[in-house]
């Protein structure tokens, strides 16, 4: 590849991604240049400078077409830039949270802000890319980054611990994910995510559709670690519990939703015309496609992961414990959409997520200022809140009321797009549907526990009382906007992804 | 001035608001309350006035969409529901006022104004409603406000078991409008007055549909208008405070069963067997209602008696094409019957007793409240110059120049009796020897700000009836027929001697009162004494309530006990096993979580092999 090749391609379109490495490495110089008892919140500001100035960019980047480079390994369409601000607002606001977090417990304060951008420059990376290689470099950017920030806690044993974990079911989750991608290789000799899709559609593959099922479980099940639904869920409820609460925030957002941008855009585009399993009826032989054969796998882990995540939840005293098994059930909502593969499958998890978002955003930002109150992450430091500080009371019941989904917030217009996706394609997913129900209404248990707790219970004495930092409060108000804003109307984002967003340029060939 | 009516229900509104939040002192909330109210019989009057200019206006917006229909929420100003809201507001103005005195030794004064703003807002909306739908929403709101103010006193158990009636009874008719507006709806695709009509008009419905609806509605109307056979709530609701059982339960809410027939007449009108409903459940409830109320001792409940009678007579009105006859009786009876309630309170205000045996002589110690009271008497009675008398000789007319005579024969007799226990009560109360319960040692008359309203009240009692006379002109019968549809208003011509008949019996029951109950000349026990089982069924009200009590109330009771036991064993038993089911999942699942790494990578493992071999024998892979 000789200068002008290179010089030719259209690099504007990765200036989000150089936006932020840029900041990153500016961090990490200043961090180490600057003397060592200079307050680090400067680095915080300039972290945050960059993110919104990517931010910026990527919203003059709408409505421009699909952009290409370095033989097609990066790719921005509509699909990455609408998943995209999903993470950069995610990690802004979790750079809000992380602003004010005990200065006590992570005293390598630079560490703790470059690093969070690190880890979304690998998530940005997976957004835009169709080559495994790529993609692969993305996501352990990401986890390695995340591997860290669990652990930035150093003195704390349970920090240590959850780093410890996540480590090590990461490393299996990375092996099993190259096992399956090895085969993919093997059986296409390609590396390109569009050129795999027309090589998986030649005889070889057809004679062996089996292992072209093993190869895509595999895939399935290692990236599953990345957004916690069953089989690979159990590491959360440790790492969440013990990492800083905004680590705990960013973990089960941003890496979330890149979780789900990876699993989407892996599937949906190596695997859209593979052949499947065999079908015997009256005609003869027929091979469904892989899509098809594989649909009741996925329906079956995205229940089993709403009942687990939901049933857990209810025996939980530790509210970020709660709050993970309560992030693993809302990944198995977000699993319906394309379990049932409905043609909303990009506009109903966006939406979810977003959703998702503003609710577990302040959520963890009423947890964090509680707890730094309480001196306790345990369900009982929530007690008596609505005495103590009733705004703050009253948010996180509005967070509450729409994780569970009650209408007139942004988490029950996600849960009503999901179920009617589940209940809108040809065939329809009655089961996968009830179960959703189900387990929504066990989640009720769990939810209103907390604000029984707020509203109902006499309040711990005040040990600690702190004002809300600006940060906190900014994040607050930005999420409740979001949530009930949202939840009245909805047409607003849904207009939004309309007009912005071409989902279909995901299929798009180069 | 039209552009600003929706004002009108906003101050009141406001009021509830100021008084809820602040819980301002008594006198203070007394206050809030009286200049709000006031604020808004003042716009009122002034959208009246306007809308002789004007002309009909109708402003709504979209408040929902749901597939390609459109629900609207909005206001109209049509004759008849500015003139309700006149009516509405000053009356509540009024008691308003006189509540500041009546209620001033009670500490819950500033809730009370509250409920008043609240029911005088919901009242107000209602009759602006320009469909259905709203007019639903603010109908059951009066029926929630009813309910909080008859139970105003809920430390005493007959207040809260007449709260609990007045909901209850008033819901089954609620029912029926629901059902009626869900079909309507159905059938036209549209909440609003107007479409209902045009596709009325455009012969949409068919025909016993049409009437099923009809008949539907009406039912919502008779619960609301204390109507046979849904009348038992209203003679209990005289539990609440004497102010709001002349706001609510004789002047607006009550008539807002009759306000509904007659916005929706033109419905009616297209269904003879409807309108014939109306008709014969108008006279019914209008004869029965009169004698019951011959023999009751209950100051209140004779009037609350009367009330049901008096919206009987609205009813054969209307069901007799009588639509100017029906509105112009609503409005002259809000007016004599409120003023009557108020002068009732201010009896019982002085002598603290509501039986009337335990009364008499009380004209020269009130003889302010005693002239109001007569005044009210005269008019209810239908003594010619006073108000009642041309709304009645409306309505008389009406029904015999629609042909029902049989009714029309109800009516007449309704008159006379209508007259004779009015001035049994009045007589016995003002007249005779000065008697007063052993509690009370000295009578005054009420405070100023107690006669006041009554005074203007009283005015009204004998001057509202001008508006419509065959004297001076029908000014309010052209009137209201320049609504939103058409209205068939003749003036029944020809049968003169109704008048006249009718002045008659009225002066022969009042004479005949006169003649037992002051001059004693007849003795007044001469009912229980040659006819007991007679003054028995009258004095028992027909036994409705006790036959309602052995049947429905009974039935009802043994039916819930089945459902109890149903709930607690077999539902209670399904809904404690899945939640057992939930806790087993959740415990197994914590137990898993114990918090060794390798079970963590066992699992994902166990996992992934679990899908590879059941995909390998359902794929048929392993032969």
């Amino acid at each position: 590849m000789d200068l002008d090749t290179l010089l030719s391609y259209q690099w504007g379109g990765m200036l989000p991604e150089f936006i932020i490495i840029i900041t990153a490495t500016l961090l990490s110089l200043l961090d180490l240049f600057l003397p060592k008892d200079k307050d680090r919140k400067l680095l915080a500001w300039i972290g945050l400078a960059g993110i919104v100035a990517a931010l910026l960019v990527l919203f003059t980047q709408m409505g421009d077409p699909i952009v290409t480079i370095l033989n097609d390994t990066y790719r921005l369409d509509s699909f990455s830039k609408a998943f995209k601000l999903i993470l950069l607002v995610g990690t802004a606001f979790v750079f809000l949270l992380s602003m004010d977090y005990s200065r006590h417990d992570i005293e390598h304060r630079g560490e703790f802000y470059y690093l969070f951008l690190t880890a979304l420059l690998g998530a940005m990376m997976m957004a835009s890319s169709a080559d495994i290689i790529t993609l692969f470099v993305g996501l352990e950017l990401l986890s390695i980054s995340s591997y860290i920030l669990a652990g930035l806690k150093k003195k704390n044993m349970n920090s240590n611990e959850a780093a410890f974990k996540y480590v090590v079911n990461g490393g299996i989750s990375t092996a099993v994910i190259l096992f399956g991608m090895s085969y993919i290789y093997g059986f296409t000799g390609e590396t390109n995510l569009f050129n795999i899709q027309a090589a998986l559609q030649g005889p070889l593959v057809a004679e062996n559709s089996f292992l072209i099922i093993f190869a895509f479980f595999l895939l399935f099940i290692g990236l599953s670690f990345k957004i916690a639904t069953a089989p690979f869920h159990m590491w959360a409820p440790d790492v969440y519990q013990g990492a800083p609460t905004p680590v705990t925030a960013f973990l089960s957002i941003v890496s979330k939703t890149a979780g789900f941008v990876i699993i989407l855009r892996t599937i949906l585009t190596i695997f859209i015309s593979a052949p499947g399993l065999a079908v015997v009826h009256d005609a003869g032989i027929n091979t469904e496609p892989l899509l098809v054969s594989i649909q009741p796998y996925i329906s079956v882990l995205a229940m089993l992961t709403m009942i687990i995540g939901n049933a857990i939840a209810i025996r939980q005293h530790n509210i970020k414990r709660m709050l993970a098994y309560s992030s693993v059930a809302h990944a198995g909502y977000l699993l319906v959409p394309l379990a049932s593969l409905s043609a909303l499958v990009f506009e109903a998890t966006w939406f979810y997520l977003i959703a998702y978002l503003f609710m577990t955003l302040g959520a963890f930002a009423v947890v964090q200022h509680v707890a730094a109150e309480e001196k306790s992450e345990e369900i009982h430091a929530f007690s008596g809140l609505m005495k103590r500080s009733p705004l703050l009371a009253l948010s996180m019941s509005v967070f509450l009321l729409s994780l569970a989904g009650i209408p007139l917030t942004a988490g029950f217009v996600g849960k009503y797009e999901i179920f009617m996706s589940a209940l809108g394609t040809a065939q329809q997913h009655y089961i996968l549907a009830a179960v959703m129900i189900g387990t929504t209404i066990i989640s009720y248990f769990y939810y209103f526990n907390i604000m029984v707790q707020m509203f109902f219970r006499p309040g711990n004495p005040v040990l600690h009382k702190r004002r809300i930092p600006a940060g906190v409060s900014f994040v607050l108000v930005l999420c409740i906007i979001g949530t009930i804003g949202f939840g009245i109307l909805p047409g607003i984002p849904l207009d939004f992804i309309q007009q912005n967003f071409n989902f279909n340029e995901f299929f798009a060939q180069p | 001035m039209v552009s600003s009516a929706w004002l009108i229900p906003v101050f009141p509104l406001l009021s509830f608001v100021l008084l809820l939040l602040f819980r301002p002192v008594k006198e203070r909330a007394a206050g809030i309350g009286i200049v709000l109210s006031g604020l808004s019989f003042f716009l009122a009057a002034g959208v009246l006035f306007a809308q002789f200019q004007t002309g009909n206006t109708l402003t709504e917006a979209t408040w929902l969409t749901i597939g390609s229909t459109d629900i609207t929420m909005g206001l109209e100003i049509n004759p008849l529901n500015a003139l309700m809201l006149v009516i509405v507001t000053l009356v509540s103005f009024l008691v308003h006022i006189y509540s500041r005195g009546y209620m001033a030794e009670d500490d819950r004064m500033t809730m009370f104004f509250a409920y008043l703003g609240l029911f005088t807002f919901s009242m107000a909306g209602l009759v602006i409603s320009p469909n259905l739908l709203q007019l639903y929403i603010f109908w059951e709101l009066v029926g929630a406000c009813s309910f909080l103010l008859i139970g105003f006193y809920y430390y005493k158990a007959e207040a809260k078991a007449a709260a609990k009636k007045a909901f209850i009874v008033t819901r089954v008719g609620d029912v029926g409008l629901f059902i009626g507006m869900l079909l309507l709806f159905w059938q036209v695709g549209s909440f609003e007055f107007d479409a209902i009509f045009s596709a009325v008009e455009e012969g949409a419905v068919e025909g016993t549909t049409l009437t099923l609806i009809a008949i539907l509605v009406f039912i919502g109307a008779m619960g609301k208008s204390g109507q046979f056979p849904l009348h038992t709530w209203l003679p209990d609701a005289m539990e609440g405070p004497t102010p709001v059982s002349a706001l609510i339960h004789a002047a607006t809410m009550v008539a807002a069963g009759v306000y509904l027939v007659a916005a929706m007449f033109p419905l009616f009108e297209a269904s003879p067997a409807a309108m014939t409903t109306i008709a014969v459940v108008g006279g019914i409830t209008a004869i029965f209602a009169a004698t019951i109320g011959l023999v009751q001792n209950d100051i209140k409940r004779v009037l609350a008696y009367s009330t049901v009678s008096q919206l009987g007579y609205m009813m054969l009105a209307l069901g007799s094409a009588g639509y100017v006859a029906g509105v112009f009786h609503l409005m002259t009876h809000a007016f004599f019957k409120a003023l009557l309630f108020l002068a009732a309170g201010s009896v019982i205000h002085a002598v603290h007793t509501q039986n009337i045996k335990e009364m008499g002589g009380l004209w020269k110690r009130l003889n302010v409240t005693g002239t109001l009271f007569l005044i009210g008497s005269l008019a209810i009675s239908g003594v010619p110059l006073f108000s009642g008398f041309f709304s009645k000789d409306e309505i008389l007319l009406a029904a015999y120049s629609d042909g029902r005579y049989v009714l029309f024969a109800l009516g007449i007799i309704t008159a006379f009796l209508t007259a004779f226990y009015v001035f049994r009560l009045f007589f016995l109360v003002f007249m005779g020897d000065q008697k007063r319960p052993a509690t009370v040692t000295k009578i005054n008359e009420s405070p100023k700000v107690m006669l006041f309203p009554m005074v203007v009240l009283g005015v009204l009692a004998v001057v509202s009836g001008y508006v419509n006379t065959t004297w001076f002109g029908t000014f309010l019968g052209d009137w209201l027929a320049t609504g939103p549809y058409d209205v068939v208003h003749e003036h029944g011509e020809g049968a003169w001697w109704i008048p006249w008949l009718a002045s008659l019996l009225a002066i022969g029951g009042i004479a005949l009162a006169w003649l037992m109950y002051a001059e004693k000349k007849i003795s007044h026990d001469w009912l229980s004494k040659t006819m007991p089982g007679v003054h028995q069924l009258l004095f028992k009200k027909y036994y409705i309530d006790e036959a309602y009590d052995n049947s429905l109330v009974r039935g009802t009771t043994v039916f819930s006990y089945f459902w109890h036991y149903f709930d607690k064993f077999i539902v209670e038993g399904i809904v404690a096993f899945a939640v057992g089911a939930v806790r087993r999942v959740g415990k197994a699942g914590a137990n898993v979580q114990s918090g060794q790494v390798q079970t963590y990578g066992a699992v994902a493992f166990a996992g992934l092999v679990a899908v590879m071999v059941i995909l390998a024998l359902t794929g048929g892979y392993f032969g």
